[in-house]
């Protein structure tokens, strides 16, 4: 199993931290920001609803990325690194390295820009605007990139039925929360319509548009009576892959 | 701000500079522009953010059909409003809210990441990310909730929604007692992103001094 799939549930980290701040750094707002214009320019847009022309956008960046790409990241890391660092510093690392890995970048590059602005850190960057890739930036931001397809068969589970989650192996990437695997719960709500993850997630099971299901859990189902909170549901979408009919 | 954050100056100056260093490196060579990164924090100031979910949340409570409708039919009630356009763009293409109300209490998590509605609630707030609340959320939240300071009676329901495929959830609080006279833009000041995740509930203003 992976830590970062099976973080829901784990026991003595000590007290919440409240902090409201989104971002805690000024320099985090940077990374958020190069995150989501790789997602607003990722060539699998030219085939997203809306269909986007990223083919012809004005721009270098030739890769797909999602969500998909930054979590399989996240969950490839160790697992004692994953709790080290904070949220944007995994970005950081994880954005950079995708650059020098595929090509866009070299590492001696990434470390002499890095110690030219550690010396002079207000330094200006290059002054090269791109209307067009500002325009998609907005575009893709106002109509997003919906999962949402016409179903491909009947869904599997009715309202009410009773369910046990499923556990496949643990792949690179997984929409599957850990805590839930082998636990029995109820279909909520069968969402309308089928939902097509970005990627293929392999043997973790996700490929193509299938039923998302609301699936409900009482919480003594899945921690035990005696180490619950009492009065408590727990209610996650599951993608119809993750789930089996309930063996009575 | 927490201990957790107190590194030493060096990390933080390491990771400002190799920042600054990716994104010079990246408009240098084509991949975005110098305008791109500033495009995306601008739609967060000026479009998405929790602004547009306190005015939904503000409607809610003044006009109870209104607040059923939003149930129901979360996008459908939001294009009502005169809010900005895009309120089914980026992480907000399949929303839904939830109420509290007597009896039933109500917090949104994402145990595996940060999943988020940003058109109605911007960008989450570090709490939201932390593994801690992730972890401990879905596990005891009602001792997560009185740290928050939110005591939650043994009698109410207590539904936790995991936010792990499509639908990006958020929470109608209850609309606190004593704010009968409030306008609609004078209860909105009032949400917080906190109340609309479930970990606050909504204060009335202090009384004004006589």
């Amino acid at each position: 199993m992976k830590l970062q799939h099976a973080l829901g549930g784990l026991e003595n980290l000590g007290p919440v931290n409240l902090e409201p701040k989104v971002f805690v750094q000024d320099w985090e707002k940077r990374i958020f920001g190069i995150h989501t214009v790789m997602m607003a320019e990722s060539a699998h847009l030219s085939k997203a609803l809306p269909r986007y022309p990223i083919d012809t956008l004005p721009t270098a960046f030739k890769e797909n990325w999602t969500w998909a790409s930054l979590r399989t990241g996240a969950e490839g890391m160790q697992p004692f690194e994953y709790f080290k660092y904070r949220y944007y510093e995994k970005w950081l690392m994880g954005i950079s390295q995708f650059f020098v890995d595929k090509g866009y970048i070299t590492a001696d590059e990434l470390a002499s820009e890095t110690a030219r602005f550690r010396q002079a850190p207000e330094a200006a960057l290059p002054d090269q605007p791109n209307t067009a890739i500002k325009d998609q930036i907005v575009d893709y931001l106002l109509r997003g990139d919906s999962g949402l397809r016409p179903l491909p068969h009947t869904p599997r589970f009715a309202l009410g039925q009773a369910v046990t989650v499923a556990d496949p192996p643990a792949a690179d990437h997984t929409r599957l929360p850990g805590y839930l695997r082998h636990k029995q719960g109820t279909v909520a709500e069968v969402y309308a319509g089928a939902f097509e993850y970005f990627v293929s997630t392999g043997p973790d099971g996700l490929e193509g548009p299938m039923p998302v299901y609301r699936i409900a859990f009482d919480a003594s189902d899945i921690w035990g009576a005696s180490f619950s909170e009492p009065n408590t549901v727990i209610y996650a979408d599951l993608f119809e892959v993750y789930l089996q009919p309930h063996a009575s | 701000m927490s201990e957790l954050f107190q590194y030493d100056n060096e990390r933080e100056a390491v990771s400002a500079a190799k920042v600054r260093a990716l994104e010079a490196l990246l408009i240098k060579k084509g991949v975005i522009g110098s305008d791109s990164v500033d495009a995306v924090l601008q739609h967060f100031e000026d479009v998405a953010g929790p602004f547009n979910g306190a005015r939904i949340v503000a409607r809610a409570w003044v006009d109870p059909a209104y607040k059923e409708r939003l149930i129901a039919d979360t996008p459908k009630a939001i294009a009502e409003l005169d809010v900005a356009q895009g309120m089914d763009g980026a992480e907000g293409e399949h929303m839904a809210a939830v109420a509290n109300g007597p009896g039933v209490h109500n917090l949104v998590i994402c145990t595996l990441c940060s999943c988020y509605p940003w058109p109605v609630l911007g960008l989450p707030p570090y709490w939201y990310k932390d593994p801690v609340f992730r972890a401990r959320g879905v596990r005891e939240p009602r001792a997560v909730l009185r740290e928050f300071g939110v005591p939650v009676a043994a009698a109410t329901e207590v539904k936790v929604w995991d936010s792990s495929a499509q639908i990006r959830w958020f929470v109608v609080p209850e609309r606190p007692a004593g704010t009968d006279g409030m306008s609609e833009a004078e209860l909105a000041a009032l949400v917080t992103p906190e109340a609309m995740m479930g970990v606050a509930l909504v204060a009335a203003p202090a009384a004004p001094a006589h």
